[in-house]
């Protein structure tokens, strides 16, 4: 075994729900308004992809206990084909973290920190989590365990205070053409329901294996619940404005006044989503290192942290030149691309492994 | 400016490998290796970046890779944001 820590299976769940949020609550309500209008917030409720993925990585981690995707791939289709797939994952972590680091620093320099350039934002959140990610899966495990508090009282804090301003008409009519809208509104969502395939990197390091299948669907619902929660109040906050905003939760934090006493609480969502990017942006590099690591058969992913850090910097600001053709790219290709590889590529191989073990039981 | 990024990328590069090589034991040969390759396809890739900034990156290709969907999907996006 290449990683010697353990985690339970509440802290699995944890990352998780940690690992998908932050950028979900930022970027996805302004993409999903334009097709949802006012049925943004059931968009979330049409979770498909999450569901398959997490019930292909439970029943792939049980047909090969103790292995991730990237080494389970070689067993089902043979040692050559599965490096080649196996090569896949760990790159496409790289790269999909590159655009998370580029967004979290689009946002800081955008939103608060003007004068910085991304790289001195981007180098010093990869530089924190480098050194998280040496300290092991358990380090990890317990910065969302210690974050998650944290993060869901902040998270309140900017929903509660909100309430007497929420004008109910805004959602009104419910479903006028019936629920396609909102399943259209969906499909960019199924980005961040497709990143539950982390779980299957994350699986085979759980102590109590037997909680492990509930803690991954509690995770799945919490955050489903919290898209929700974070849709419905910026859709009865702004209305018709949500489609024009790049950040409506941000505004949404913008507008709080309590008393001309509570005011710019935009700096409450600005922890908020340094913390969550922190483990966000953790639990991709970690995968990202373990995947390489296994596909590489090292005793040990300590070594190559700080190269894959490095390059992680890079892919980061390689990703896209400017910031409207990321938000474009994600809505088109790279939803296109997840959906291929984290959740096609592993139904076609738990459907290899499911015959190959049939087969097997026959002869 | 370039050359200053590149005095920059060369003590990055410097920094990691003398902090991390004495770490890695005389029979880590494999780790040895994978580390030397991923520092250098960085260093690599870091010094193409910056003297060619416009060089076409791995959003482009998957661009190229789901065009037909892309060009399908956007249009559909007009139509519903009308």
């Amino acid at each position: 075994m290449i990683e010697k820590g353990k985690i339970s299976a509440s802290q699995m769940g944890k990352m998780l729900y940690l690992a998908i949020l932050p950028t979900a609550i930022l970027t996805t309500p302004a993409i999903t308004f334009k097709f949802a209008k006012q049925d943004l917030w059931i968009s979330p409720i049409w979770a498909f992809c999450g569901l398959i993925v997490i019930f292909v990585s439970l029943r792939l981690h049980r047909m090969y206990p103790g292995l991730s995707i990237v080494q389970a791939c070689e067993r089902i289709i043979g040692r050559f084909p599965g490096k080649i797939i196996g090569f896949i994952f760990p790159l496409f972590y790289l790269y999909f973290n590159g655009i998370i680091v580029r967004e979290y620093s689009e946002f800081v320099v955008g939103a608060f920190l003007i004068r910085t350039p991304l790289i001195v934002v981007s180098g010093s959140i990869v530089l924190v989590c480098a050194i998280a990610v040496r300290g092991g899966v358990e380090i990890v495990g317990r910065f969302s365990e210690f974050i998650l508090p944290a993060f869901i009282t902040l998270f309140l804090l900017i929903v509660v205070p909100i309430i007497p301003d929420l004008q109910v008409t805004n959602m009104l009519p419910i479903m006028p053409e019936g629920i396609r809208p909102s399943i259209e509104g969906a499909i960019v969502l199924q980005t961040w329901f497709s990143e539950f395939l982390t779980a299957s990197f994350l699986l085979p390091f759980v102590a109590d294996q037997k909680k492990s299948q509930k803690s991954v669907y509690i995770s799945l619902l919490a955050v489903i619940l919290t898209l929700i929660v974070s849709n419905l109040v910026t859709l009865l906050l702004l209305g018709e404005l949500t489609g024009n905003y790049t950040y409506p939760f941000l505004i949404v934090a913008r507008y709080i006044n309590l008393a001309d006493f509570f005011t710019h609480l935009e700096s409450l969502f600005m922890a908020i989503w340094v913390l969550g990017a922190f483990v966000k942006i953790c639990v991709f590099f970690y995968v990202t290192v373990l995947g390489a690591a296994q596909w590489m058969n090292l005793s040990d992913y300590r070594p190559i942290v700080f190269p894959l850090g490095l390059l992680l910097i890079l892919f980061s600001m390689w990703v896209a030149p400017n910031f409207q053709e990321l938000t474009h790219a994600i809505a088109t290709s790279v939803t296109l691309a997840i959906i291929t590889l984290f959740v096609i590529i592993p139904a076609l191989l738990h459907c290899l492994a499911w015959v190959k073990k049939r087969l097997r039981a026959e002869s | 400016m370039d050359w200053a990024a590149v005095l920059g990328i060369a003590a990055v590069l410097v920094i990691m490998v003398l902090y991390e090589w004495p770490q890695l034991k005389p029979q880590m040969k494999r780790e040895k290796t994978a580390f030397a390759v991923l520092t250098a396809v960085g260093g690599a890739l870091a010094l193409l970046l910056v003297f060619y900034p416009e060089m076409p990156g791995p959003t482009q290709g998957l661009d190229a890779l789901y065009k037909p969907l892309v060009k399908w999907m956007d249009h559909f996006t007009e139509k519903r944001s009308g």
